[in-house]
């Protein structure tokens, strides 16, 4: 693999919406310093950028003090240095350009938070990831692309990653922001596709369904299989590892909701309104993988 | 009026549960065939409709957020169930509109069982008719060609109203929210008008500044452009919901100070005004807007 990291960036070379494309001969010349310098076979230009666009970055990915953000292609290291500073967590920045990574150093002692940041001379796609819980990116698409089967498998079911302009071509973003870029937000989903068997207890009487989920990403659908019929999961929803349906019975809307820890899934179900709200636990054990995965 | 409730023009109902069970009994393709694409001529044509499944009733109020404080108007109501459910589950004051005595017979019957006649009233009228202009929260059930005449009407509802309908919806105006159970359920809230010109103040402590904001409209969505000095810069990730309206600014009015300015807010009439913030995380600024419009 040949690593190369380029000069300045041309405007408009990569930009690819209309808006961005305008913005950009703008934005590139009021900002200084960089970001993005990696690792690929398709040299990744050396891109800075801007405050907002780093603060951007860190607000989508809502970032705690308890947070490990890892910055991919660290740059001159000013996402790694907001990350502690602004927002009070550990943060860790990653970059093939030994010079930018002592910049990096230098930087961050001189906005004291040295104790909290690392910077590496290390590439991302071979470097261990699994400490991150928030991963920032400001990659061309070929690189992004190819990082993404790596960090579904790092990182924990939860982690949030932030793409700055360019996404990944096959995951759709949990949300999409524009400020004056692009910026989405994925959220690592659990493996929640498969067969597994729910029970809970609800007045009326025990329930024990079987449950099945396809999976595509945090996009999840599927059902229950009861004696006698076929209960659609409605609103299913998977953030990270929390998630969320609701099946239909005897007229009324059964909310589950539950965490995703490996092969078991606990939470409370809720039904009812203002009131007259009521609610039960529930879980469910995995008793399949899906269909070609067995 | 008159003109907005023209000859043939379809007022859509929901029939009793037992009449509809009947007719689907009755199984053939052709009262099937019916059921599925109702009409209900304003005095011609008697179709016989679904109503409304009941666990659909439920998504639709707890869609809107009905509470205690709500009044609730359910255009075309059946055999009430919108209306009763709104007072018995949701605690709310409702409204049904219907046009067959028969039916607001029934509801009433209905809200006399349910002990909820106190905070429920049928109206036996044409809701093309209806002043519903004290409602909080609108509930619908209406054919495309309904929904289409009754929008520009509904945009002139006070702003934050809520609409909520299920499987038609308002064409180009699209759901603020939609959720599947069973059946695809609307909201829509309705959005206070911001298309225009409009002079910003901003008060960041020590340094107050003002900027010029045109605004773009159409329904709940809006952009626009943002004159500030410099190039005109966008104005990014808005969110207007009823009179409540959020918004992001680039500053860089300072090259090597560039912000970001986050505006949340309140619109009434020709002012604006709330609070925000420069900047995220612990470097965020706060500070106080107010916006007035221009021409």
């Amino acid at each position: 693999m040949t690593v190369v990291t380029t000069g300045r960036w041309s405007a408009g070379a990569t930009a690819s919406s209309p808006i961005a494309r305008t913005l950009l001969a703008w934005a590139a010349y009021c900002c200084i310093g960089a970001v993005a310098a990696a690792t690929l076979d398709v040299p990744t230009p050396y891109v800075p950028s801007t405050r907002g666009n780093v603060d951007e970055m860190l607000r989508l990915a809502a970032v705690q003090p308890g947070d490990v953000v890892y910055d991919l292609g660290s740059g001159d290291g000013r996402v790694v240095i907001a990350a502690a500073r602004d927002w009070g967590a550990r943060a860790v920045g990653l970059d093939i350009d030994g010079e930018l990574v002592a910049q990096s150093r230098e930087a961050a002692r001189k906005e004291g938070v040295a104790d909290r940041t690392e910077f590496h001379v290390r590439d991302a796609l071979t470097a261990d990831l699994r400490e991150a819980s928030v991963v920032t990116m400001y990659l061309l698409t070929p690189l992004v692309n190819r990082l993404q089967p790596k960090l579904l498998k790092e990182l924990k079911p939860g982690s949030r990653i932030v793409a700055h302009e360019y996404g990944f071509a096959d995951w759709k973003a949990d949300r999409h922001v524009q400020v004056s870029k692009n910026f989405f937000l994925y959220i690592v989903p659990a493996h929640v596709g498969g067969k597994w068997r729910l029970s809970t207890a609800l007045p009326d009487g025990a329930r024990d369904y079987d449950l099945e989920f396809q999976q595509r990403y945090q996009e999840v659908k599927g059902g229950a299989r009861v004696s006698g019929g076929y209960l659609p999961a409605f609103e299913s929803r998977l953030a990270g590892e929390r998630l969320t349906f609701v099946l239909n019975e005897n007229d009324v809307s059964y909310r589950y909701e539950g965490r995703v820890a490996g092969s078991l899934i606990e939470g409370r179900v809720r039904w009812g309104f203002g009131p007259k709200q009521n609610e039960a636990s529930w879980r469910a054990v995995r008793v399949g993988l899906p269909s070609g995965e067995e | 009026m008159e003109e907005e409730s023209p000859r043939g023009l379809v007022n859509l109902r929901k029939e009793s549960p037992l009449v509809s069970r009947r007719r689907f009994m009755a199984g053939t393709a052709a009262v099937v065939g019916a059921v599925a694409t109702p009409i209900i001529g304003q005095q011609f044509f008697e179709v016989p409709f679904v109503p409304t499944p009941h666990i659909v009733v439920d998504e639709m109020l707890r869609l809107a957020n009905v509470g205690a404080g709500d009044v609730v108007y359910d255009l075309g109501s059946g055999d009430g169930r919108i209306v009763i459910g709104a007072a018995s589950k949701f605690g709310a004051r409702a409204v049904g509109v219907e046009l067959s005595d028969h039916l607001i017979y029934q509801s009433e019957e209905s809200a006399q069982q349910a002990k909820v006649t106190d905070r429920v009233k049928f109206l036996q009228q044409d809701f093309f008719k209806t002043d519903f202009s004290d409602a909080s929260v609108i509930t619908l059930y209406l054919l495309p060609g309904v929904m289409r005449r009754l929008r520009d009407r509904m945009l002139q509802l006070r702003p934050g109203t809520r609409l909520v309908a299920h499987d038609f919806d308002f064409d180009e105006w699209r759901p603020d929210v939609k959720t599947t159970i069973r059946k695809n359920v609307f909201l829509w809230v309705v959005p206070a008008r911001v298309q225009g010109r409009w002079q910003m103040r901003v008060d960041l402590p020590g340094d107050a500044f003002g900027f010029e904001l045109e605004a773009r409209q159409k329904y709940q969505e809006v952009d626009g452009v943002v004159k500030m000095e410099g190039p005109p810069g966008g104005l990014w990730e808005t969110k207007l919901e009823g009179d409540r309206i959020r918004f992001v600014v680039v500053d860089a009015r300072d090259r090597d100070n560039e912000g970001t300015l986050y505006f949340q807010g309140t619109v009434s009439g020709k002012t604006m005004q709330g609070d925000g913030a420069r900047g995220v995380g612990s470097r965020a600024t706060r500070f106080k807007w107010q916006a007035t419009r221009l021409g």
